[in-house]
């Protein structure tokens, strides 16, 4: 050990000079500081009295960590908690690798080597981790998985087979009062601080005493540690009562060994078991009389007595009580007093109280590690979007043009003229098959047999309750080869709702989400016809038909449907080929006065139609007659998912629907509340200020006051009325041009 | 890491036994996804499938790239959440970096698919 003056850390702003080879607490001793001000340091990781703020992180075991010149340790407050890290927090880009092996140690000590070689001997693939060279297990979980913190950040190891347990055992620690005075340390602390070169003064053991180390002993029972900020002297107390005070500036504490358990107790139920040390039975020290039994919740020997007068007498309802075992070192200190507390007030001596991860506080980044947020999909679009300077935005789990800017111009352009959008979101589906047709009866209200090859029909999919989970297109492609469609945020549950009805019916079908492997545009607007003619397609299908043609040179699925509530097509085809047929209609159309539409626009051209959105329009007990699509459901099928709910439901005098509403003025917000009077009778869904009929249209929710429908209505502190949907072109001869 | 570009190929649904049987072009490359889904690449003919009612789609929903070993490895160490097979070739598929990825894995290189709505964060999160 050599005292190189160059090697200097940063404590509390000042210069602090340390010896090569000492880790960051005995740096601090070394100059005579206490990095929590007080409290029995034990140098091995097991007591919360050495933590500190190092390098911006808080909560380190300055006993853990290495000293090195630069470090910058800052000693937390002696009665609050360390401040929250501002500004940029190291660490936060840490990685955590996955390791497989067949068994895994924790610990490298005499045991834990042993455990090692015999698994190795067994031609078992071991991995081994070791807190002294820096890797820290925090956890162990169901997996099983044991997760610890290396110097290369995190490492998730999954074994195969079991984990041993090799960490040893921990000192106990005294309780007493003046247990939080500087100058106590466990007697291998001692030896060790002896060992390092600090000047322990005059030393008093109690207990077992410290190697190497000429201390005198304290005989009898601990009574208090007395001095002001470190400790002065010690009082015991002799087997005749008397108390005796012993005058030090360092005590050496040495009364048994707890098994550093932690791990092992984590892992009920996996493979774990502990060797050596870790896995003997703890010392259990004299019930303490008073002072702090655990220092990391501030919990006292009164505060055992309370919660124990108030009915608190398992192990476990003590801990939750007191929050005892809770803190920083996990019990580590606490454990064995209030086991021992408990025991004297005549329990039996109760078993540990259960580990759980973490066991050692964790910075944002390392238990963030490499961990992702859920990705946004993208259709094949999207690069063409930002480059036309679109707003994106999250809209039925897909990033989403909300607007090009001018979303009033968007709107004209489909109203008075043609505009695409980007409908590669919705869910797609093929299904063939010889139980393609029973799958599709059964599942949905509308009769499927009588729907021709070529033709399209607006559906809804119910739940066994009759309520509305999704809507869609089923569109026929040949007898037994059908197209579904869905919404696109809820494309995903539909696909799962649809092949589990398959697999549970037991039907011949196959099954083909091509969602993500088709984009769809749709071309909408009264010269949409004009558009599809100059891109080579100058039959288009008929309303709610749909065939295979060729745009600009791109092989198509079109379907005719109208969802804008003018002429529309939807152009499905390889994703492949997205930008490719976005590009040339864009250019097509662009004498036409062609403009993409966002989000917003099509969201108010639906609005005008009285188009519900499904979970924006319906709640989760929406059934079609609440939601006015009685029309959708057929309930002289047989059957299908849904009816007997129906038929049972439209027994019930009708409570709520959705209604068409429209006001003057500006439109409100969605989610606004409906009032009759000063009753207040639902609340709006969406909401729009229609360009083209000059007033704000609504769908919303009105309870029925004595069987009726509310008509006249406030909203937002204005008048406004119920009113028959659509809002625009009622006779939908425009969709149909 | 490489730009991950559409891979060309056909989808098909069929009956589990009808792709159990089917025999495969040489310089094919065939994805079994489900017991009755396979990804085959480059795109191949319909008929290959004794399935009347199979799905037989071309299919460039997937992107991917050819990576090599080493640094394929050292990416999924960190963002697999499940043990990759040993042997080789194989054929891996579930969750890397939250996203869902089919993997290839030769001896000397590992092909990563993804849904091509998911590229873009995957080149992200494997850069």
């Amino acid at each position: 050990m050599t005292n190189d003056k160059s090697l200097r850390l940063i404590v509390d702003g000042s210069l602090v000079e340390f010896f090569a080879g000492d880790n960051a607490l005995v740096a601090l001793l070394r100059a005579g500081l206490h990095p929590s001000q007080g409290g029995c340091l034990c140098l091995a990781g097991d007591c919360p009295h050495c933590l500190a703020t190092v390098d911006g992180v808080s909560y380190v075991r300055t006993c853990q960590v290495a000293a090195r010149p630069g470090m910058v340790i800052k000693r937390h407050p002696s009665d609050a908690p360390p401040p929250l890290p501002v500004g940029d927090c190291p660490g936060t880009d840490i990685i955590a690798r996955h390791i497989y092996c067949d068994v895994v140690v924790i610990g490298m000590g005499e045991s834990g080597r042993a455990a090692a070689a015999e698994a190795q001997r067994d031609g078992k693939d071991v991995i081994t981790l070791d807190a002294a060279a820096g890797q820290e297990v925090i956890g162990i979980y169901p997996g099983p998985l044991v997760v610890a913190r290396t110097r290369d950040g995190m490492a998730d190891v999954h074994p195969h087979g079991e984990i041993v347990v090799a960490t040893g055992a921990a000192e106990i620690h005294p309780v007493a009062p003046g247990n939080h005075l500087a100058g106590i340390v466990t007697a291998r602390a001692a030896t060790r601080l002896a060992v390092a070169g600090i000047d322990l003064g005059r030393v008093v053991a109690i207990g077992t005493p410290p190697e190497g180390i000429a201390v005198e002993q304290a005989a009898g029972e601990l009574v208090r540690f007395d001095g002001v900020d470190r400790v002065e002297a010690v009082v015991m107390r002799n087997e005749n009562g008397s108390e005796r005070k012993i005058e030090c500036d360092t005590v050496s504490i040495g009364l048994g060994l707890c098994p550093r358990d932690a791990l092992l107790r984590m892992g009920n139920g996996l493979a774990v078991r502990a060797v050596g040390a870790a896995a003997r039975t703890s010392d259990i020290p004299a019930c303490p009389r008073a002072g702090t039994v655990c220092h990391c919740a501030g919990v006292t020997v009164d505060d055992l007595e309370s919660v124990r007068a108030r009915g608190f007498h398992e192990l476990e309802l003590v801990k939750r009580a007191t929050l005892a075992g809770t803190g920083t070192c996990q019990g580590s200190v606490c454990l064995p007093y209030i086991r021992s507390f408990l025991a004297d007030r005549g329990e039996s001596l109760q078993p540990p109280f259960t580990a759980r991860p973490v066991t050692r506080q964790l910075t944002v980044g390392e238990a963030a590690a490499s961990s992702y947020h859920q990705a946004t999909p993208r259709t094949a679009l999207d690069g063409e979007h930002r480059r036309l300077g679109a707003q994106m935005e999250r809209a039925g789990g897909w990033w989403r043009p909300w607007s090009y800017g001018d979303t009033v111009g968007e709107y004209w352009a489909v109203r008075k003229g043609v505009s695409i959008g980007d409908v590669s979101t919705l869910g797609k589906m093929l299904v063939s098959g010889p139980g393609a047709l029973e799958l599709l009866e059964r599942l949905y209200p509308t009769k499927v047999a009588t729907l021709k090859p070529g033709r399209s029909r607006y559906v809804l999919l119910l739940n066994e309750r009759g309520y509305v989970l999704d809507d869609g297109l089923i569109c026929r492609d040949d007898k037994t080869r059908f197209t579904l469609t869905f919404t696109s945020g809820g494309s995903s549950f539909a696909e799962l709702w649809v092949r589990d009805w398959a697999e549970s019916w037991r039907l011949d079908v196959r099954l083909l989400n091509q969602t993500m492997s088709l984009g769809a545009i749709n071309v909408t607007g009264p010269l949409a016809h004009e558009l599809l003619a100059r891109a080579g397609v100058g039959d288009p299908p008929q309303y709610l038909h749909h065939r295979t043609a060729t745009v600009t040179g791109i092989l198509c699925r079109v379907f005719r449907l109208s969802f804008t509530g003018e002429v529309s097509y939807e152009l499905h085809h390889s994703v492949a080929d997205s930008v490719t047929l976005w590009r040339r209609l864009l250019r097509l159309g662009a004498d036409l006065g062609i403009k993409p539409h966002g989000v917003e626009a099509l969201l108010m051209l639906r609005l005008e139609k009285g188009h519900i959105v499904v979970g924006q329009d319906t709640d989760f007990d929406s059934t079609p007659r609440r939601i006015n699509h009685e029309w959708a459901v057929k309930l002289d099928k047989p059957d299908f998912v849904g009816r007997q709910a129906i038929l049972r439901t439209d027994k019930v005098p009708l409570d709520r629907q959705l209604a068409g509403l429209e006001m003057e003025g500006p439109a409100p917000a969605e989610g606004a509340l409906i009032w009759k009077g000063s009753d207040y009778v639902g609340f709006v869904t969406s909401s729009v200020f229609s360009p083209v009929l000059g007033k704000a249209v609504m769908l919303g929710w009105l309870k029925l006051l004595e069987g009726e429908l509310p008509a006249e209505l406030t909203i937002v502190g204005r008048p406004a009325r119920r009113v028959p949907t659509p809002f625009y072109d009622s006779e939908g001869s425009r969709a149909r041009a | 890491m490489p730009e991950l570009k559409l891979f060309h190929g056909t989808r098909i649904v069929a009956t589990p036994a009808a792709l159990d049987t089917a025999v495969w072009p040489q310089d094919a490359l065939a994805l079994r996804l489900a017991p009755d889904e396979v990804f085959v690449t480059p795109a191949i003919t319909a008929d290959i499938v004794d399935d009347q009612h199979a799905i037989v789609a071309p299919d460039a929903g997937f992107a991917g790239a050819w990576i090599v070993p080493d640094e394929a490895l050292e990416f999924l160490q960190r963002s697999c959440e499940w043990e990759l097979p040993l042997e080789r070739p194989a054929f891996a598929q579930g969750a890397v970096a939250g996203l869902p990825v089919k993997l290839w894995l030769e001896d000397d290189r590992v092909l990563f698919l993804v849904p091509a709505p998911y590229a873009t964060d995957l080149e992200e999160r494997m850069a």
